[in-house]
């Protein structure tokens, strides 16, 4: 079991999570949208795995680099 | 002496050159599990191919070091990379540091020459640790050593160059990274004029060495180099990688390539990739990876100006340079960085005959203090001549917004040979909230007015709009735009010159 970080791209806050701790992901799942300069980015699913730790709430803010959530793999 | 011993002494003599800094140095470095100067060199070329030059070259200055520094530190020679030649330059960090000297200078600049006056591309593998001690100190060591060749940093990009970043580069080999067309850095080594000790000795900073000249600082603040890499092997293999796009010279097109099976499939899927909102992102890299042919595409910088997203890629078998904005970074505005990194990438394009390909989707270039101090404007210019200096074929596909003087640089009007635009797109100089805002300015305006100003700035931005007065060219659907830009290459194909670009640029520097 591998651990994988999923990280922001950009500075902004957390707008919507779309999957639960414990969800099954497919690469490129959707798993949450973060609004940043007027627009929603979305944040997917590097590679398939299970969501085992979501690390931010709705409304945080976060920096380039913040950790989202964690995929074990 | 009989000739046996005199073949005998020239074997001794070649087989002490090869043997580097000595066996316990080269066992260090293995246990490391890096490479040294010969192992990369063997790693790099066809098998068998290796023509050495200077292989007996020894110090000069410092008559003891005659006997200690085989091949002067700096390995250099011609060898085949997928069966086309090239010149090597590579650093043996066991023998003095690979330090730069009066000979090792001359290998250096002998290699460089042919290359360039030969035509093929010149690679340097970087580990050194600068100038020779004691060798440059003084007056006579600076007039001995120094300033003999008028040529040694100029760049007029006749042929391609690569560098790999593998150890600490410190003087030289930072300076001919920062003059290469590609460069690659496996983690762990350093990039920097000096070293963080002499930072200390000197100016009083105490900074650690990944801080002062890291992979994370280049790849992400500076900009200096294109990939980060974890291994010396797999550096190797990203510069044959470049290579591999390249035209040997720059009086040659880039080689043809065979297009890969399913190539065409992917375009279909690009409506799959843009979103149905106009305030949602997608990752432009995804487009380009549908339109390209299968596994072409190349990315330049990734983590750097991620505004902008560029790469060579191969449509049809050709190589080609896109620059797209991206709205995953900065919503697609383009900033600073993403300015300097897509003027760079235009004159290395170019420079080697390789026809560019702009994808737009950005709503207008970075405004703030923060760009303003950086030289916004100087930066949006630089760009902006780059393009316009561009002999190469320019083609420009507007895919959603493209906004204000972005349209320009991201070759709107006759800033491109054709511009397509699908019917998502949204051309204008600016959001109509914020133009309605600026021609109310300091006027009463009820909201209804403000309403009806919104609603007249909204109207006529459409694709339709753009191509009824021929201000693109047409108006095509995602999926058939692979094909579309196919068409166009051939169409714009440089048949006067035989595929060879003017290359205004040439002589343009590689950092901005």
């Amino acid at each position: 079991m591998a651990t994988t970080k999923v990280t922001s791209e950009v500075i902004g806050t957390v707008w919507k999570v779309e999957k639960a701790v414990g969800d099954q992901v497919a690469e490129g799942d959707l798993i949450m949208i973060l609004e940043s300069m007027k627009m929603e980015i979305p944040v997917e699913a590097p590679l398939a795995g299970t969501l085992s730790e979501i690390k931010v709430s709705p409304d945080d803010s976060v920096e380039e680099d913040h950790v989202l959530c964690l995929i074990e793999s | 002496m009989s000739f046996d011993d005199m073949l005998d002494d020239l074997r001794k003599r070649e087989a002490k050159a090869r043997a580097m800094g000595g066996p316990e140095r080269l066992a260090r470095r293995e246990a490391q599990g890096v490479l040294n100067a010969r192992t990369r060199i063997d790693a790099f070329i066809d098998p068998g191919s290796w023509v050495e030059t200077g292989l007996l070259a020894v110090s000069s200055i410092v008559p003891e070091d005659r006997d200690k520094t085989p091949a002067d530190g700096k390995i250099a020679g011609f060898a085949k990379v997928d069966g086309r030649m090239v010149a090597v330059a590579s650093n043996d960090f066991t023998t003095k540091g690979a330090s730069s000297s009066a000979t090792n200078m001359k290998k250096v600049g002998h290699v460089k020459r042919v290359a360039t006056e030969r035509g093929f591309p010149l690679v340097f593998f970087g580990e050194s640790s600068g100038a020779r001690m004691p060798d440059n100190m003084g007056a006579k060591g600076m007039g001995t050593n120094l300033g003999h060749d008028p040529q040694q940093y100029v760049r007029t990009r006749q042929t391609p160059w690569a560098s790999a970043v593998l150890g600490q580069c410190y003087g030289s080999s930072a300076w001919y990274t920062c003059l290469s067309d590609f460069v690659v850095m496996r983690k762990g080594a350093i990039m920097a004029v000096a070293s963080p000790g002499l930072a200390s000795f000197a100016i009083g900073q105490d900074v650690e060495a990944e801080d002062l000249g890291g992979w994370k600082m280049h790849s992400e603040i500076s900009g200096l180099i294109d990939l980060v890499v974890e291994s010396d092997e797999e550096a190797l293999d990203e510069i044959k990688r470049f290579l591999s796009y390249m035209p040997s010279h720059c009086n040659e097109p880039p080689p043809l390539a065979s297009v890969p099976a399913g190539s065409d499939e992917c375009a279909r899927r690009i409506l799959d990739i843009l979103p149905d909102s106009r305030k949602r992102a997608y990752d432009v890299r995804k487009i380009i990876k549908c339109l390209a042919d299968l596994d072409s595409f190349f990315e330049f910088k990734p983590k750097f100006g991620r505004p902008a997203v560029t790469g060579l890629a191969r449509m049809d078998g050709r190589t080609v340079g896109f620059i797209a904005s991206n709205p995953m970074g900065k919503a697609g505005a383009l900033d600073v960085a993403a300015c300097e990194k897509a003027t760079r990438f235009t004159v290395m394009c170019d420079s080697f005959n390789i026809p560019l390909i702009l994808l737009v989707d950005t709503p207008g270039f970075v405004i703030g203090i923060e760009g303003e101090k950086q030289k916004a404007p100087g930066k949006i210019m630089n760009f902006m001549q780059a393009l316009q200096m561009c002999t190469v074929p320019k083609l420009s596909v507007i895919m959603r917004k493209s906004y204000g003087q972005a349209y320009l640089n991201m070759g709107g009007g006759r800033n491109s040979d054709d511009v397509a635009i699908w019917p998502t797109a949204e051309v204008s100089f600016m959001d109509a909230h914020y133009a309605t805002q600026i021609v109310t300015w300091g006027q009463q305006a009820s909201d209804e007015r403000k309403q009806e100003i919104r609603e007249q700035m909204e109207k006529d931005s459409s694709a339709y709009s753009l191509a009824e007065i021929y201000a693109a060219q047409a108006v095509i659907a995602p999926a058939d735009t692979r094909r579309y830009l196919i068409q166009q290459l051939e169409i714009h194909e440089l048949r006067m010159s035989g595929g060879i670009g003017a290359h205004r640029m040439a002589a343009w520097p590689t950092t901005f």
